[in-house]
């Protein structure tokens, strides 16, 4: 049981103390019985504040005031009538088990208010974790949690770059000193707990727990000591422990989320790339075969082919090699995007890269006529090239297929970043509508050229989706990424 | 020459037609044309071509199902066009009963060779003496001799020397000729016929490390080489 604190001691022989004089004071006018039952009530309401102990020692207490003040002689604790003997142990053994149990009664009470706040702090902590999205974020709630419960400082720490790092403490202002970074440290290195100094002595005043995230080295979580002299101790440290494990079963979960998060990505990298493969060896290969076919048609069959038709083989040849000049434009455009084959994400002005690709789409088609309504807009995690290829493919696909004015515009509606290329064509056949609200990159054969394609593998690998919404004319291409929370907000 | 033959062209690209329209007319054939496997299939029971060059990625069926159908009713020979990442489509065309393929891009000299092949009626009373490159193979017989000097072959040797030759400037699959002359339950065993085109290699080519007769389709099967002109 939790041993009595002295403040309460204190208290308890001051009330005693109280009654006895009272008590002594009137004694010609108060029968005895009323004397006894004023005792009692002392140890009973010293009990209820302070506990078993207290309780017990209110009783020998009571004992003495009433032997003092009751017991002739008086003002002694000489005991001369046998009869008193007797009356004195029966009022110690009825004051004794009136402490004993209403002592138990507010050990009980003090234990059930424990268990709820501990329980009340887990539920937070619980409710947190769910809602975290980030180690980080795990690793606030369970400093915040271990705060609560230790009554004292929390903190944790993450290795970055092979040297641990704050990345929250609870209060924010407290700062582990070296003493604590070294405790940390060893607890990491180590991979168990590293436990704080007793009182007095010059060691980490923070208990430290290696936080294992599915065998990747996770957090280090540091509590302060519990003080061992709180009746409510063995609750608060059965709550660390579910705090501690929670966090590291969050941890595992999270690092598994990240890891199929970065599988998704591979495999969206992946298919865009057999995608791209397809639709260019399927676009490759057609001019290849007819500028092969003519000149050897030509060649080898030149004293039978009537003159318009090794005319019309030329013709052929000559577009065809156009054509494929303009694939393998694309296609050195396509490898130099994909050199590396991981996107290296970084925060970027999607406004910007609106902006760049309607300045070399103007360049390439100087009579288009293209106008632009970009506001400000917030920054996303993307690839600046990317980007910009993804809209300028849009753009081209506009000025290949659709007459008139052509508008880039860029607005935020909630948390998605759009940027649109509207033209006032003949619209996309619905095959390809199709297509783009698929998921899928496999090209189909309504497609015009890789422009689409590649813009939709673009946006797919930045997380985001090429989106076409219904408009009244002409063709609407909405590049769809998400707005992520800015670092520090 | 029996009149000018006519050849069915299958393929959805108009650049392909384009050209192979007029080379094969000036290679003195007729042409007709389909861009899809349900219009091929219509051309070929409305016209009677005598021959269909069939690219292998159609829109709206794929080149096996093509041949499948047409099969059913039609033993016309077909010539498939192929593109080198439909390797197994192209096999599966042949088992199913292709004629013969060219690989796209093409050079018109080696599409112009495998329709001669095709053409050459394929059950041209099955001749008693194939001469060709010096070798005589009297198929009654079952005697062969080069250069007069007679060869002695296995009858399993020989049969597979007359598979071959009887198709001449024919690619004959794995699993064809396997099944010509070890029967049915054997078509995958192509190592085994690896073994005997070496073993027929050593004795009937003039350098079997550079084979002139026998020549080998890599993944796909073996061909006979086309007789000069003049030869058979």
């Amino acid at each position: 049981m939790n041993a009595p604190s002295l403040g309460g001691f204190l208290g308890a022989a001051c009330l005693i103390v109280i009654v006895t004089l009272a008590a002594g004071a009137a004694r010609h006018a108060l029968p005895e019985a009323v004397a006894i039952l004023l005792f009692l009530t002392a140890v009973l309401v010293n009990a209820a504040l302070f506990g078993l102990w207290i309780g017990i020692a209110s009783a020998f207490g009571a004992l003495i005031g009433f032997n003092l003040m009751f017991v002739e002689p008086h003002f002694t604790l000489h005991i001369s009538q046998p009869r008193d003997l007797i009356t004195l142990a029966v009022f110690l053994l009825v004051a004794g088990m009136t402490g004993v149990i209403s002592g138990r009664l507010r050990e009980q009470v003090d234990a059930a208010h424990a268990r709820a706040a501990a329980l009340e702090v887990l539920s937070q902590f619980s409710s947190e974790l769910a809602q975290a999205r980030t180690s980080s974020e795990v690793a606030a709630g369970a400093v915040r949690g271990l705060h609560a419960l230790a009554r004292g400082p929390a903190v944790a720490l993450a290795p970055h770059e092979g040297k641990l790092r704050l990345i929250a403490a609870e209060p924010r202002q407290f700062l582990p000193e070296a003493r604590e970074l070294e405790a940390a440290d060893i607890a990491f290195r180590r991979g168990r707990p590293e436990f704080a100094s007793a009182q007095g002595w010059h060691g980490s005043r923070l208990t430290f727990y290696p936080v294992s995230g599915n065998g990747a080295p996770g957090p280090v979580l540091g509590h302060a000591r519990i003080p061992s002299d709180r009746r409510d101790h063995g609750w608060r440290g059965r709550a660390i422990d579910v705090i501690l494990r929670q966090t590291g079963l969050t941890m595992q979960r999270l690092a598994l989320a990240d890891e199929a998060e970065a599988e998704r990505r591979r495999a969206t990298a992946e298919e865009l790339r057999a995608a791209l493969l397809a639709s260019l060896s399927h676009d490759l290969r057609t001019p290849l075969a007819t500028i092969l076919g003519s000149v050897t048609t030509l060649r080898e069959l030149r004293e039978t082919l009537p003159p318009a038709a090794q005319s019309d083989l030329l013709s052929a040849i000559e577009e065809e090699a156009e054509r494929l000049a303009r694939y393998v434009e694309k296609l050195l455009q396509l490898t130099r995007l994909q050199a590396g084959a991981q996107i290296n994400m970084a925060w970027v002005d999607a406004g910007d890269a609106a902006q760049a690709a309607v300045t070399r789409a103007r360049r390439s088609w100087p009579q288009a006529r293209i106008e632009t309504a970009i506001p400000p807009l917030p920054m996303i995690r993307a690839e600046m090239g990317l980007l910009e290829q993804a809209v300028f493919n849009l753009i081209e696909n506009a000025v290949k297929y659709a007459p008139g004015t052509i508008r880039v515009s860029g607005a935020v509606q909630g948390r998605t970043l759009v940027l649109a290329v509207a033209d006032r064509g003949p619209g996309l056949p619905g095959a390809v509508v199709e297509w783009l609200a698929s998921d899928t990159m496999t090209r189909v054969k309504e497609l015009p050229g890789l422009g689409l394609q590649i813009s939709k593998g673009i946006a797919l690998a930045l997380g985001g989706r090429l989106a076409q919404p219904p408009s009244a004319a002409g063709t609407r291409l909405e590049i769809r990424l998400p707005v992520a929370e800015e670092p520090g907000a | 020459m029996n009149g000018r033959q006519t050849i069915l062209i299958v393929d959805d690209e108009p650049q392909i037609q384009r050209f192979l329209g007029h080379a094969l007319v000036a290679a003195g054939y007729q042409t007709l044309l389909a861009s899809d496997g349900r219009e091929a299939l219509a051309v070929v029971a409305a016209q009677e071509p005598d021959l269909m060059i069939l690219d292998l990625g159609l829109p709206d069926m794929n080149g096996k199902e093509v041949i499948e159908r047409l099969r059913l009713r039609s033993d016309l020979p077909v010539i498939v066009l192929s593109a080198h990442d439909q390797e197994m489509e192209k096999i599966m065309a042949l088992d199913l009963g292709a004629d013969d393929f060219v690989s796209k891009p093409f050079g018109i000299g080696e599409l112009l060779a495998r329709l001669r092949a095709s053409l050459r009626p394929r059950r041209a009373a099955r001749p008693e003496m194939i001469r060709q490159d010096g070798l005589s193979i009297d198929l009654a017989a079952h005697r062969i001799s080069r250069d007069g000097e007679a060869l002695r072959l296995t009858p399993k040797e020989f049969d597979l020397l007359a598979a071959l030759a009887l198709n001449a400037g024919r690619v004959m699959t794995h699993r064809r000729l396997l099944e010509l002359v070890w029967g049915p339950a054997h078509v995958d065993d192509v190592p085994y016929l690896r073994v005997f085109v070496g073993q027929l290699r050593q004795k009937l080519e003039r350098d079997p490390a550079r084979p002139s007769l026998i020549l080998t389709e890599p993944g796909i099967g073996y061909r006979w080489a086309q007789p000069e002109l003049g030869e058979i």
